[in-house]
């Protein structure tokens, strides 16, 4: 390629150095977003397989029994009968004196060995040393950076069995290695002996599960040898929920981030033909000093692919940086909803570097690719008059128009097919989207010569919006940008607003006693946490309770796979308070239905998930093995995403002893009882034992959950912020193209005596005039949006259902939000504009 | 007060003005000049001889370096950029050689400019006196077409109008023929002169051409920045 003329066209780097810099942005912010939210995706995904590994590890089965457990010597007989690839799990959480919860994983070292990683080496001194020194435990190597703890210091454990001294152990100091870095991603699994775990966890002599590694052919053969009361289960059985689950909240971020891909789409397009159009003199020149088609096409694609490789660069930087800070986030969400994950680090994968770059290449290839087109075919200098491409880009509206009715359509026949699962229904959404803001420069030029017909008589503001409606080309992915950035903030705060209203109207209905005993565990691991039954009396007594609930969440296997059953020990007139949405029957009599017969109720995401209803028959094992139950009712819950079956204690437990242990406590006080003096009795009650439990209230849980909400949203708060930025910065692009091709027409107006004051209203006016536009439109768009996240999406992912709440409020504040960045986008142009100097400006070439 | 005295009764005057643009050392130096109300003059020159920067500095859209312009006996140097657009708005009229009309508003509209920028008339008296505006130069059927649709004459003539409609006492036209053919230049020359004899405003025009010159009352020659008097320096001969 001619150098010189390369020279030529890329010398307007140094001569507007802004545009070329805003040019940039557009790509670094597109390529960010895409590779961060990927990013912490993977690193929370391989961070959640590790745990499950972990905890799972290489088993294909697993012997559960009853949640209270069940003899370790059904384990000694299998070994005896020569079942040798068996692994006996304790398993639960505890606390650390600063706080923390953990979660202890009890294995037997010698068994281990095709299992997992975390105990297998026996070789290894330290594993060595759990076996034969009770009381050792070996916490997760990226732990002791921070703990200020060493190899074979004491510490103080808390679990649901009282206080304990452990003794830590480190492999690395026992190697003498040196000091591993925090980058251990399964962070929160301290692994013992069994047998320590046993007296952690209360458990002595009890086995919470077998890990078993079967050939095809063994399987039957195998399941016949247990005894009663035990299960033979496929270890996918067991963690495909969550897996889905977890699956499900990663592509709705990967869909917020392609969001803002599309909405930085608009930018790259919207400076990379700015680029080459602010230059047709240049090209124009270069035409007549003989510079080829080929030639022409060339140099413009040759900076497009400069400005897409450097930005893309960039862009990798930021987005690691970015990264950082979302990897929290998921990881946070995952083990609030999921598993307990922990995640330092984020490593990005060759293969999604390369992704991320070729998309940011690609886009910046693809967005110059019009505009070098029509730099190279202009047969003449002169047809490229921006008038004549302008003209050009208005005939082009109907072809979009066209373009866009298609794709509503094709989305609207997706959506109500209801085809492709979740990626179905995104990729209806987008469809719908993408048709919505192709129709959207149709309407602008409509509205904007509407605006110019009102203004008539009104010599500036006229000027303004027509000079908008000559600048469609412009205007319009701007206006787009802006728009879509509004409505996902919309259909966000739609989404989040209306699920955040039923979650606290139901954490209102759901808690309805005035004090809870609970077991201190997080959040994912309070169901495996347990109190002894025996305290419901001393605790009734203690507080003097009108009624004492219990409640007990487990996995148990079902027809359906492993479920989450919440057995229940009910207050009088319970039925009142549960916000059921379908049942066969009401009050008390459904209570009697429930009490004397094999029936259950299940929770909303239940009956989505397992695409069960009322009257439906679930086989269910419970405390005496699996017995055929019928679905009585559907009730509105967000306890859990992947849903759950509440049975009444009496039914679980007939025919056996009943409950030893449970889950929680939920006392009635009498009105005329203070709470607050309840709750200190309980608590020094409590203190006596040294149990891992405490004494909560409503409003304590209401919190505690309220603020899981809130932080497994606030990914998605920071996405819209992102997003927003990026539809600010094209704003600002589209409005300094805008008047930076209008210089000579503002220096016109000066010399004829419109005031600097007057030209920043002017400017500022179009900004106002883009920027409520775009805030009008995106109130359709935003409640079409978040209408189909509530009702499909979050139904096909969560199986939650919620009430719509008309977002008023936020309404208001997008509106403002638009007008907002679409003004303070135009103070620097209008800035610009008035200080510029009027005679280089009239010379321009019109 | 400074506007009495000397300059009293002049529409322009510009004592030993001085002016360079940055970077590029000074295009005008020490330029006298002195315009009286409705007498015409032209200015002629090699290109780059300033003369165009003059009409500039006359207008307030550059502030000279030395010496003092006044414009109808106020000096623009004590005044800000606001103050010089009042000033310039209510007492100037400019016509530039490429025309400037704003593609955005109709022809019509484009003469309304100076009166809603400039005048305290309502709407429906700027549309009256504009439409009459151009009808005086033969475009009063015109007024609803947008700019890009009149040939280069009408183009001219329309600016000439708006440079006229608001009444000013000073014309400054950049060669307003530069961009036409002869006989389309001629037809708007002489519309011009007429237009500004029927006003009685003073008229100072910048031109390459000296027989179009030759028809004003007094031809000044811009050479390297100095300002010479043709009639002046032919007497004294």
């Amino acid at each position: 390629m001619n150098s010189l003329l390369v020279k030529a066209w890329l010398r307007d780097w140094r001569r507007r150095p802004l545009q070329r810099l805003l040019t940039l942005v557009g790509v670094v912010i597109a390529v960010a977003v895409v590779l961060a939210v990927d990013l912490a995706n993977q690193s929370a995904q391989r961070a959640f397989d590790r745990s499950m590994d972990e905890v799972a590890g290489t088993a294909t089965h697993q012997i559960l029994g009853p949640a209270r457990g069940f003899d370790e010597a059904h384990y000694r007989d299998l070994r005896l009968a020569g079942w040798r690839d068996t692994a006996p799990i304790v398993e639960g959480p505890a606390r650390l004196p600063d706080g923390r919860t953990i979660y202890v994983l009890g294995v037997d070292p010698l068994a281990e060995g095709p299992f997992r990683g975390a105990a297998s080496d026996i070789g290894d001194a330290p594993v060595q040393r759990l076996v034969t020194e009770p009381g050792t435990i070996l916490p997760p190597s990226g732990w002791w950076a921070g703990s200020g703890m060493a190899h074979e210091d004491g510490l103080t454990l808390e679990t649901t069995a009282g206080r304990f001294e452990v003794t830590l152990l480190d492999r690395a100091a026992e190697r003498d290695e040196p000091a591993v870095e925090a980058d251990d991603e399964g962070g929160s699994l301290w692994v013992t002996d069994i047998a320590t775990a046993q007296t952690l966890l209360g458990r002595p002599g009890r086995l919470d599960r077998i890990d078993v590694r079967l050939d095809d052919a063994d399987i039957d053969g195998f399941a016949e040898l247990l005894p009663d009361g035990l299960e033979l289960v496929p270890v996918a059985a067991r963690d495909q929920a969550s897996r889905e689950l977890a699956q499900a909240f990663r592509i709705n971020l990967t869909a917020m981030s392609l969001l803002a891909l599309l909405i930085a789409a608009f930018l790259i397009y919207n400076t990379q033909t700015f680029a080459v159009l602010r230059r047709r003199e240049v090209l124009a020149s270069l035409r007549l000093v003989g510079a080829g088609r080929r030639a022409l096409f060339g140099v413009v694609m040759l900076e497009a692919l400069l400005v897409g490789v450097i930005g893309t660069l960039l862009g990798v930087l930021v987005g690691m940086g970015l990264a950082q800070v979302l990897v929290g986030q998921v990881a946070q969400t995952v083990t609030d909803h999921f598993f307990v994950v922990a995640v330092t680090e984020v490593t990005p994968r060759p293969l999604a570097l390369l992704a991320v770059i070729a998309l940011g290449v690609g886009l910046s290839l693809l967005a110059a690719l019009a505009p070098a087109w029509e730099a190279a075919r202009a047969a003449s200098p002169g047809s490229l008059g921006r008038g004549r491409l302008e003209r050009r880009a208005r005939r082009g509206l109907r072809g979009l128009a066209v373009a866009a009715v298609v794709l509503l359509a094709a989305g609207g026949v997706m959506l109500l097919l209801g085809t492709g699962g979740l990626v179905g229904s995104f990729v209806a959404l987008f469809l719908l989207i993408t048709g919505f803001v192709l129709l959207l420069p149709l309407v602008l030029a409509g509205v904007l010569r509407g605006l110019a017909r009102l203004g008539r008589g009104r010599t500036l503001p006229r000027i303004g919006v027509r000079s908008l409606e000559r600048s469609l080309s412009r205007s319009a992915p701007a206006t787009s940008a802006l728009t879509l950035a509004l409505a996902a903030a919309i259909s966000v705060s739609v989404m989040v607003g209306s699920f955040r209203d039923s979650v606290e109207q139901w954490l209102g209905q759901a808690l309805t006693s005035d004090v809870y005993v609970v077991p201190v565990a997080p959040a994912a691991a309070r169901s495996g946490a347990r109190l002894p039954a025996d305290w419901g009396e001393t605790l009734a007594r203690i507080a003097e309770a009108e009624s004492v609930s219990t409640g007990s969440s487990q996995d148990t296997p079902s027809a359906v796979g492993m479920i989450d059953l919440y057995v229940v020990e009910p207050h009088p007139v319970w039925l009142d308070y549960l916000p059921l949405l379908r049942a066969e029957a009401t009050g008390e009599a459904l209570d009697r239905r429930l009490r004397e017969t094999d029936a259950v109720l299940v929770t909303e995401p239940f009956a989505a998930h397992h695409d069960v209803g009322v009257g439906d028959r679930l086989e269910i094992r419970v405390d005496d093995g699996r017995r055929m139950f019928e679905v009585a009712g559907v009730y509105r819950d967000y306890g859990s995403p992947q849903g759950t079956v509440l049975m009444l204690g009496e039914r679980f437990y007939a025919g056996t002893a009943g409950a030893e242990e449970v889950g929680s406590f939920g006392l009635r006080l009498p009105d005329d009882v203070d709470a607050g003096a309840v709750i200190e009795r309980l608590e020094a009650w409590l203190a006596e034992r040294e149990t891992a439990a405490m004494v909560t209230r409503p409003g304590d849980i209401e919190q505690e959950s309220m603020a899981i909400f809130d932080r497994t949203f606030a990914i998605t708060h920071l996405l819209r912020v992102i997003t927003l930025l990026v539809a600010f910065i094209a704003i600002l692009g589209a409005l300094m193209a805008l008047q930076m091709e209008r210089a000579r027409e503002f220096a016109t107006l000066r010399s004829l005596g419109l005031l600097p004051g007057g030209v920043r209203g002017l400017v500022v006016f179009q900004g106002a005039v883009l920027g409520g536009f775009a805030a009008l439109a995106a109130i359709p768009l935003g409640l079409g949006m978040g209408w189909l996240l509530i009702e499909v999406i979050n139904r096909e992912a969560f199986g939650w259902g919620m009430d719509l709440r008309w977002p008023g409020r936020e309404i208001a504040e997008t509106v403002v939000l638009g007008v907002g960045a679409a003004l303070l986008a135009a103070l620097i142009p209008a800035w610009r504009m008035a200080r510029m100097r009027l005679v280089p400006a009239l010379r321009e070439v019109p | 007060m400074e506007q009495q005295g000397s300059i009293e009764g002049a529409v322009l005057s510009l004592t030993d003005v001085a002016f360079g643009y940055p970077g590029e050392g000074e295009v005008l130096h020490g330029v006298d000049l002195e315009l009286a109300a409705g007498e015409r003059v032209a200015i002629v020159g090699e290109s780059g001889s300033g003369k165009s920067t003059l009409l500039h500095l006359a207008a307030g859209l550059e502030a000279a370096d030395r010496g003092k312009v006044h414009l109808t006996g106020k000096a623009l140097a004590g005044l800000d950029e606001a103050a010089r657009t009042r000033l310039r708005r209510s007492r100037v009229g400019i016509v530039f050689q490429s025309f400037h009309l704003i593609p955005t508003l109709t022809v019509l509209e484009n003469v309304m400019l100076p009166l809603e920028l400039a005048t305290d008339l309502d709407a429906a008296q700027r549309r009256e006196r504009a439409a009459r505006q151009l009808a005086a130069v033969g475009l009063g059927d015109k007024g609803g077409r947008e700019p890009e649709q009149l040939s280069g004459g009408e183009q001219q003539r329309v600016a000439i109008a708006r440079a006229l409609v608001h009444r000013p006492a000073l014309i400054l036209a950049d060669e307003p023929t530069g961009n036409l053919d002869s006989r389309t230049g001629e037809a708007v020359f002489g519309l011009l002169l007429e237009q500004v004899r029927a006003t009685g405003c003073a008229l100072l025009l910048v031109t390459h051409c000296d027989d179009l010159a030759g028809r004003l009352d007094r031809v000044l020659r811009m050479q390297d920045g100095h300002l010479q008097d043709l009639a002046a320096e032919a007497s004294a001969t």
